[in-house]
């Protein structure tokens, strides 16, 4: 099975991982899909590794719709306090999401508990207000995972239309065998 | 239902929507084409790679026909895919000085350089225009998280009509 995956490298770029995804992890998702698969053709063999790649899409934009959350309420944080001289976005967002983890330092704690003291808020009003700022990007996230659905049924229905295509070429060939042998039988069989 | 009155009314209308006028519009759509070039037509036979994946579909029992139909549709998948993961790995970057520029500190330096020159109080609040006008486009844009959404969202017709392309050459084998 691997050759066969090897054989189709050179002709088909293969999907990427994205820098600290797991290699082996997106290797054995592939197996799996695959050990479902009897004799799998290289062309099967090519649908099913982009349904993989599908899958590990819909695991992305999953993690990206709390990211986005994540960012909306740093923003709103970030707008708390103007008199400041600078503030850092990248530093809220960075304090916020260890917050958030519960595994926030000391120092992130405090100013994230400031900055939601200055705002007046809690973590879930600041999350209502967060998902509210972000519902457009966060309804791109949900039509891009819809996407994602829709072309692995597409990918399955080819897969299906390509095995069914090979049960039944494989079955004509026995029945032209027997057919065949029949033939043979009667030829032999004295006049 | 249109009148034709209405009709006629919209194509008067549509004729006069020539494109971006601004600088800013104009500068936009000249990259239309070349975000990830999936507007531009490529030719998939005369690769080395079409013809190898050819021969090792017609290896497979596929008619030529049916061979050069699948894998052409599935190189334009694969090119489709790969557009979709160099939009989410670089969207545009974002400008942290100006994410970051603090109006009311850019002011008062404003008000200081302005105290030996001749500039005049007029002058001083338009350029402070400008800086908030652009940081207000920059914050628009959202982070990295919201740019990549939004650049992938943009390849959702790409990836549509290239996966139909391919379910229908497989399918029609």
């Amino acid at each position: 099975m691997n050759d066969l995956v090897k054989s189709l490298a050179p002709f088909l770029s293969n999907p990427k991982l994205l820098p600290g995804e797991s290699e082996s992890e997106f290797q054995a998702s592939l197996e799996g899909l695959l050990s479902e698969l009897e004799n799998p053709s290289p062309l099967n063999i090519a649908l099913v590794t982009q349904l993989n790649e599908c899958l590990w899409w819909i695991k992305r934009h999953t993690v990206d719709k709390e990211l986005l959350l994540h960012e909306s309420m740093a923003r709103i944080l970030s707008k708390v306090d103007h008199h400041i001289e600078f503030y850092d976005n990248q530093k809220i967002s960075s304090a916020l999401e260890s917050f958030l983890a519960s595994n926030a330092s000391k120092n992130d704690k405090k100013f994230i508990d400031d900055l939601l003291k200055k705002a007046e808020l809690t973590v879930s009003d600041l999350r209502a207000r967060g998902f509210k700022d972000a519902a457009k990007h966060l309804k791109m996230a949900d039509e891009l995972i819809h996407r994602q659905y829709q072309t692995m049924r597409h990918l399955q229905r080819s897969i299906d239309s390509v095995d069914f295509k090979s049960r039944l070429i494989k079955r004509m060939d026995l029945e032209l065998a027997d057919l065949e042998n029949k033939t043979l039988t009667i030829n032999v069989k004295p006049s | 239902m249109l009148s034709r009155l209405k009709t006629l009314t919209n194509r008067l209308n549509a004729q006069k929507s020539t494109g971006p006028n601004t600088s800013h519009g104009k500068r936009i759509s000249s990259r239309n084409s070349i975000k990830h070039g999936l507007n531009v037509k490529v030719d998939f036979e005369s690769s080395d790679t079409y013809t190898s994946l050819k021969s090792l579909l017609v290896k497979q029992g596929c008619s030529p026909f049916e061979a050069a139909d699948i894998a052409t549709s599935l190189l334009n998948y694969r090119r489709v895919m790969d557009a979709y993961y160099e939009s989410y790995t670089q969207p545009e970057e974002v400008d942290e000085f100006n994410w970051n520029m603090h109006l009311p500190g850019v002011h008062r330096a404003l008000e200081e350089m302005s105290k030996d020159s001749e500039v005049t109080a007029s002058e001083m609040l338009s350029v402070l225009r400008v800086f908030a006008r652009s940081q207000r486009d920059e914050r628009r844009r959202g982070g990295p998280v919201f740019r990549r959404t939004v650049d992938c969202h943009k390849l959702i017709r790409y990836q549509r009509n290239a996966i139909s392309r391919l379910s229908k050459a497989i399918r029609s084998e």
